[in-house]
């Protein structure tokens, strides 16, 4: 099916202009309903995309949906144009973006937000940014959406959050925009550097294929991409703002960076990063495989620790893309291709669990779990798609079938790269479930506590409405849906990866080995 | 409809009860019971038409490729698949009927039929699986069913405790079983079952001797094994049909099916550790069974300690091949060493009975008012005829009474541990035993003598809904030790079993059997004298007793782990993470916040729509500086 316009575009223009419509005086109802377009929209056209992508798809670039002349932004002479593209590895996360948008405006629109209409508007204007990241094939326009989707975030979090607003937005700002220059000194030193004098990726790619790039461009290049690209994906020990960042932001906003945003950065590594600096990326991939397990066995341990459930559910989260980050540490297309597996299902589940402890708070006046207790009883469908949602989470095959799928996939590239790596990486199979269980356990199960005993007087516990069901439905759904077949998204993606990866493995084939080099903990900067 | 159709067919039948009864009809347990109760039978037909119509086939397509790895998405037919299919739709089928009657009076009746049926899903998923991925899934979600079940009783501490640990246990088990997948995949380059079957001659490197049992820790979690035993007799906690049902007949032997799935992966070394962990397992559990008195737990010890007796079992028979330099695999069925006719023979005649008893304690249960304290109950006998009998030849048949079905299963372990070493022979014969010793110790407290509680003094029989599936189960603990019990198209294993018998040191293996037999249960009608309200270890050889009390303190010393190590520890990181990561290292950042403070508090109106002015303002100003407009 031919749209008889640029899908792409459109998934950024729409919920623009529905932001800006918001602007405008009138009833919040008609607000709305503007904005339940605004979400609709980009969910559909991502879906449409990923339907129609072999049809849509130009074997001599590998891109999907790319018009044939970039949109010009007036700045064509910086060598920047805004060119719009899929490919194997972009789609699947642009689709997770448009449903995980919708889930994330549906929630927004039936929550009582002060001010509904710039509370939506700002969500709109980070859903835009969303789509663009995943559909820019520019990098300064990658960049350029992120930073655009992530200073209505900061807007979102110090106005609408709750504990702690300020601080944690300040934290926030302040890590998130480190990262963020970090990564664009790497971005402009590689569009120095490779002579392509553009930051179209596909004539980078080709460029640097012809041409090379120095090695110790490469490695400051990847280093300075890797810093800054892991504090956004909270890359330990980088991580503290985002467990105080989730606690405090808005839920939808919760949903959304968490679960796509955030996917910025290890998309960024995976798109752009790993094909463009092989060898940069194999000198510090050492390094990144012990931060990763820094995430993984050290954050799990502290998940476990939690009492405040929606800390928890962050901390998962910031464990969970430790796996992401050992993916892109392994080079190669099977580690890849578990990343964006990974992705896709982290950002399904971790938002659902970000809608759901929003549930529970609505029900429990609180998000101490030791405030909670026997919430089954009350809310069996809260508790059983909370349930989902944890089993999801810690990769249980079945409702965490894609998760599986990830996980299972980078295990495997993480034993061939770098061997017994693999047993600690595995203990987050025994962590996630281990605070998993134990929040299930607390919350949902056993007997009320007395605090909620008391808040119930005055409050009663209602089950879960349908205008929360609708949104988690969405949510899972799609994970269900695409775990049980994952054929629909790994065809593309292996096509893709299978074109840009193979020069990824050769690096490590024709480099000395991770042993050796893991000898030298300063390899990067050799 | 083709074969690979009608497995399809099956599988999904439980699994479109499960998510029926889930979304529509969570409310109206009278449809959820009769749905549940349509798919169970419509198993067992369905499972009838594989088993008998079809031959053995293995057929598969592609689930994803990335990469180097494909995985698929199939199935295997084969004899061992088609024994535990059988054993997975029959012993279904029955506790579907039993719990009609046993959960009639419950609450959530729709939940626990439909978790019955999505359990029912997952195992059989198990049992046709046709590579170590597709095992795996269904390995962990017959683990979610099993959580499921265990934690129906979810308001009681104590089902809500237990659920978790199972969950945990299992998946430190899966932890290794996931880890051995993975270095199997790089090392042999196969994950089809098949495939594996096929692989003669495995060097043993340590790589290999560490898939090995890297593999058999998935069935040290599920199947209770030492050291992760300990989540079994606290799943006891769920309802008694899931004891039966999941916890005895099926889902934990779902370990031993593992390691027969694998067995020509096995390694000489890896498969010494596993025999000493299956002794180890069998004699523990029952010393353990003597110092409890709770009628399920005790049972739960016993379904160890038997799981114990098949993990020896099939490590034996590769053990004995290599011992004696002959052909590990058995003429006749592909793959299959003689350790894996033992083991899998123990594991059908087990479902068996085992499943009796279980269903036996719950009709006990059911008709004492939930009195389960073996010393509170007493005198069933006349009051509860047909629990009685029932329960007497499945305890019979568990304590290896001659010509009955553990009798032969047991013997064929025997034979085997008689020709590998005496030592081992000795430790078996000591813990059939023990088997005898402590279930003679359950029988005579629990039906002779006189009540020693109201539930008990008050006990009534069990409905025919009960006491049918009661009657069938013990028709089968009788016969089905004998091949010519066993339709054609299942007789491959109990055969094979039967010429194992027939094999070197038949005789001094049925003498100890039997002689273990008459001396465990004389012993035990000795010591434990009907009627009697205490124990003779008890009061004897308190000491001993408590040891056995206690589990000999493993739980005691997990659960001082998890709250004195983990948990500590646990905060510990998390008080760093806290202070020393975002105290410190973020105080440096701090000044710059300070300045982006000040610079925030010139521009801080207030109101929402400034910032979203300054930041439209701020982002036309850089596009006009980089376009050259200003």
């Amino acid at each position: 099916m031919n749209l008889p316009f640029d899908p792409l575009l459109a998934s950024i223009l729409v919920p623009l202009a529905a932001a800006l419509l918001l602007l405008a005086p009138m009833p919040d109802r008609l607000g709305k309903a503007i904005a339940l377009v605004g979400f609709l929209v980009p969910a559909l056209l991502g879906l449409h995309t990923w339907w129609h992508f072999n049809a849509h798809l130009d074997a001599a670039t590998g891109y999907a949906f790319m018009q044939p002349q970039a949109y010009d932004t007036g700045l064509t002479s910086l060598g920047i144009s805004l060119k719009l593209g899929l490919n194997g590895i972009s789609m699947p996360l642009f689709m997770m973006a448009g449903v995980v948008g919708l889930a994330a405006g549906l929630y927004a629109i039936q929550s009582k937000a002060e001010r509904p209409r710039l509370y939506l508007g700002l969500l709109l204007v980070m859903q835009a940014g969303l789509m663009g990241v995943f559909a820019s094939i520019d990098i300064f326009f990658f960049y350029f959406f992120h930073e655009f989707a992530l200073i209505a975030t900061f807007i979102m979090v110090g106005v609408w959050g709750g504990r702690d607003r300020g601080y944690a937005a300040m934290k926030m700002t302040i890590y998130l925009t480190l990262g963020a220059m970090l990564s664009l000194l790497g971005f402009i030193l590689i569009y120095t550097k490779s002579g392509a004098e553009s930051f179209d990726l596909i004539a980078l790619r080709e460029e640097i294929a012809l041409h090379g790039l120095a090695g110790t461009v490469q490695n400051y290049a990847f280093g300075l991409l890797m810093f800054g690209l892991g504090i956004l994906v909270s890359l330990f020990p980088f991580h503290t703002w985002a467990p105080l960042g989730y606690g405090a932001a808005p839920s939808s906003v919760s949903m959304l960076h968490a679960g796509v945003l955030k996917k910025f950065g290890l998309y960024g590594l995976v798109q752009i990063a790993l094909p463009l600096l092989p060898e940069g990326a194999l000198a510090w991939s050492p390094a990144l495989l012990w931060l990763a397990l820094g995430n993984i066995v050290i954050i799990g341990l502290i998940a476990i620790a939690q009492r405040d459930l929606k800390q928890m559910v962050g901390y998962g989260s910031v464990m969970h893309v430790g796996y992401g980050f050992l993916g892109v540490a392994c080079l190669s297309t099977l580690g890849a291709g578990g990343v964006v597996l990974f992705m896709v299902a982290h950002g399904l589940s971790v938002s659902l669990l970000f809608l759901l402890s929003t549930s529970v708070y609505h029900r429990t006046g609180t998000f101490d779990m030791d405030d909670m207790g026997g919430l089954v009883k009350k809310a069996p469908v809260l508790a059983a798609f909370f349930l989902t949602a944890v089993l999801a989470s810690i990769g249980l095959p079945g409702p965490g079938l894609l998760n599986f799928w990830g996980e299972l996939t980078i295990f495997m590239a993480v034993y061939d790269h770098a061997g017994w790596m693999v047993v600690p990486a595995l203990l987050g199979v025994v962590i996630s479930a281990i605070y998993g269980l134990r929040a299930m356990g607390k919350v949902f199960y056993g007997q009320p506590s007395a605090a909620f005993l008391k808040h119930q007087e005055t409050n009663p516990v209602t089950d879960l409405r349908w205008s929360e069901r609708v949104p988690a439905l969405v949510l899972i759904l799609t994970l269900v849906g695409f775990g049980v077949w994952p054929r629909a998204l790994t065809e593309p993606l292996n096509r893709t990866l299978e074109e840009v990866y193979p020069a990824v493995e050769v690096v490590k084939t024709t480099t000395p080995t991770v042993a050796q080099t893991a000898a030298l903990p300063a390899a990067g900067l050799r | 409809m083709s074969d690979s159709q009608l497995a399809l067919t099956l599988l999904f039948t439980p699994l479109v009860s499960a998510a029926l009864i889930g979304v529509f009809f969570r409310k109206q347990p009278a449809i959820a019971k009769a749905l549940s109760l349509v798919a169970a039978t419509a198993i067992a037909l369905l499972a009838g038409k594989l088993i008998f119509g079809t031959p053995d086939f293995t057929d598969k397509m592609e689930w994803l490729t990335i990469g180097p790895l494909t995985i698929h998405l199939g199935f295997l037919l084969d004899p061992l698949s088609k024994l535990l299919l059988a054993v997975v739709a029959i012993v279904g089928l029955l506790v579907h009927v039993f719990s009609l009657g046993y959960m009639k009076s419950e609450e959530n009746q729709a939940r626990f039929f439909g978790c019955l049926s999505l359990f029912m899903f997952s195992m059989i998923g198990l049992t046709l699986a046709d590579d170590l991925i597709m095992l795996f899934i269904f390995w962990e979600l017959v683990g979610l069913s099993s959580f499921l079940l265990i934690n129906f009783y979810f308001e009681k501490p104590a089902a809500v405790a237990a659920s978790k640990k199972a969950f945990i246990v299992n998946r430190i088990g899966d932890f290794g079983f996931l880890l051995g997948i993975i270095l199997a995949y790089w090392a042999f380059d196969t994950i089809t079952l098949a495939d594996i079957a096929v692989k003669i001659g495995v060097e043993p490197t340590v790589i290999a001797t560490s898939i090995a049992l890297l593999i058999f820790c998935g069935a040290v979690g599920k199947s209770g094994q030492l050291p992760l035993h300990v989540w079994l007799p606290d799943a006891m906690e769920g309802p008694t049909p899931v004891s039966a049902l999941i916890h005895a007949a099926t889902m934990v032997a779902a370990g031993i099916f593992l390691l027969c799935r694998v067995a020509l992966l096995m390694t000489g070394d890896a498969l010494t550790v596993i025999l000493w962990i299956g002794v180890a397992t069998a004699l523990f559990a029952g010393f353990t069974a003597l110092g409890q008195r709770d009628l399920k737990r005790i049972l739960a010890y016993s379904t160890i300690s038997q799981l114990g007796f098949m993990v020896a079992a099939f490590a034996l028979g590769t053990l004995v091949a290599l011992k004696s330099g002959a052909d590990v695999t058995i003429a006749g069925i592909t793959g299959v060493t003689s350790g894996v006719v033992a083991a899998m023979f123990h594991l059908t005649t087990h479902a068996f009975f085992k499943a009796l008893l279980f269903l036996g304690s719950g009709s006990i249960l059911h008709g004492t008012h939930h009195e389960g304290d073996i010393y509170r109950l007493g005198g069933l006998a006349k009051k509860m005829p047909v629990t009685f009998i029932t329960f007497t030849v499945g305890t019979a048949a568990l304590v290896g009474f001659p010509l009955l079905a553990g009798f032969f299963s047991k013997d064929a372990i025997l034979v085997l541990a008689y020709q590998y070493s005496p030592v081992v022979f000795g430790l078996l014969l000591l813990g059939a035993f023990l088997t005898a010793f402590y279930m003679t110790r359950l029988w005579t407290t629990t039906f002779l003598g006189k009540g020693r509680s109201e539930g008990a003094d008050h006990a009534h029989e069990s409905g025919p809904l009960i006491l049918v599936p009661l009657i069938v189960l013990a028709i089968g603990s009788v016969l089905g030790g004998f091949a010519w019990f066993y339709p054609e198209a299942l007789r491959a294993v109990p055969e094979a079993a039967h010429q194992l018998i027939k094999g070197e040191g038949h005789t001094p293996a049925m003498i100890g059997g039997i002689l273990t037999f008459v001396l465990g249960s004389s012993l035990g009608f000795l010591l434990y004298r009907p009627g009697s309200s205490s124990d003779f270890l008890q009061t004897r050889l308190p000491v001993v007793y408590q040891l056995f009390e206690k589990r000999l303190y493993i739980d005691t010393f997990y659960d001082w782990y998890v709250a004195k190590v983990q948990q500590r520890f646990a905060l510990l990181l998390n008080y760093i993470d806290l202070i020393v990561i975002s105290g410190i290292a973020v105080r440096g950042t701090a000044m710059v916040a300070g300045l982006f403070g000040l610079a925030a508090r010139a521009m801080h109106t207030g109101s929402l729509h400034t910032y979203v002015y300054w930041f439209l303002a701020g982002a036309v100003i850089l596009w006009a500086i980089a376009t050259g407009v200003l």
